[in-house]
């Protein structure tokens, strides 16, 4: 999923200034899991913006809505009032939703509330970790199922490189090697001597290097 | 920026408790019904249980204009 981090109520405060009705619009799917940018993140938004303004004495009207998904269009009819209610919106999806919403409503200001962190998983509650950079060429196949692009700090297609120690990365003590995971891990599938085999250098065209990135599939189109 | 109110020598703050039903909501009915008193300033809401308290209720009650609140269970 798509993970997130809440910005700063100041933050957020100095982007709205200005505006008589703002609307603090929370994602209900990816950045809910990781609360940031749910529709409860959105609401409690909100009440911390109502009172910053009480405080700084300052004239707006915030409200707060949120759709389960703001980068998809079935979703947004439910709230086309409320957005049409506000002066501006303070997005709280990721930099996908925020620039769906915008697209979709192209005379609205927009902000973003949050800042669009990494594709990652959930290790536990609380803790996020980064899994995947969308290459767009999956090599998992061929490294145990642990990705070095995303997770060894020089994307090595063949590691360790001489920065690894006791399993962990030159870096960080706190992150693990991605390479000592993968030997690690092709020894308890019995399967080490695919490691050998050398991965040939990897085709980055699909990746960022080739410009934005777009699936057409026609079989699924209506 | 408003400027601090002088605080009145008789105020007192508004302050709101969110009760466990359970436990603490149960000690304060108890308390009723030895007929003991306790502050008029504190206005109790009952939870089924305090892990039901969200955050967004404290900010709301905030919001409304309470001083304080309190949770127990």
């Amino acid at each position: 999923m798509i993970v997130g981090k809440q910005k700063s109520i100041d933050e957020v405060w100095a982007m709205i200034q200005g505006y008589k009705k703002v609307l603090v619009f929370g994602c209900n799917t990816c950045v809910a899991v990781c609360h940031a940018g749910g529709n409860k993140e959105a609401e409690v938004m909100a009440s911390m913006l109502r009172m910053k303004a009480k405080q700084e004495n300052v004239d707006i009207d915030i409200q707060d809505s949120g759709i389960e998904r703001q980068c998809e269009h079935e979703f947004f009819e439910s709230v086309t009032e409320r957005i049409e209610w506000a002066d501006a919106i303070v997005s709280m999806a990721c930099g996908i939703g925020v620039q769906f919403t915008a697209e979709k409503f192209s005379t609205k200001p927009l902000m973003p509330g949050i800042n669009t962190t990494f594709l990652g998983a959930t290790e536990k509650p609380g803790v996020w970790t980064e899994k995947c950079q969308a290459c767009g060429n999956c090599i998992l196949g061929m490294t145990a199922g642990i990705c070095p692009i995303a997770r060894c700090a020089k994307r090595l297609m063949n590691g360790p490189c001489g920065g690894s120690t006791k399993g962990k990365c030159e870096i960080s003590k706190d992150l693990d090697c991605a390479w000592q995971l993968i030997i690690d891990r092709l020894t308890a599938l019995n399967r080490l001597n695919e490691y050998e085999t050398l991965i040939p250098i990897k085709d980055w065209s699909t990746d960022r290097a080739g410009g934005p990135r777009k699936v057409v599939r026609e079989d699924v189109m209506v | 920026m408003e400027e601090p109110k002088k605080i009145p020598r008789d105020w007192e703050p508004d302050i709101l408790a969110f009760a466990c039903h359970y436990c603490a909501f149960a000690a304060a009915d108890l308390a009723g019904v030895m007929r003991l008193s306790y502050a008029p300033n504190v206005k109790i809401i009952r939870l089924p249980c305090t892990g039901k308290l969200d955050y967004i209720y404290v900010l709301r009650a905030f919001e409304q204009g309470v001083d304080g609140v309190f949770c127990a269970g």
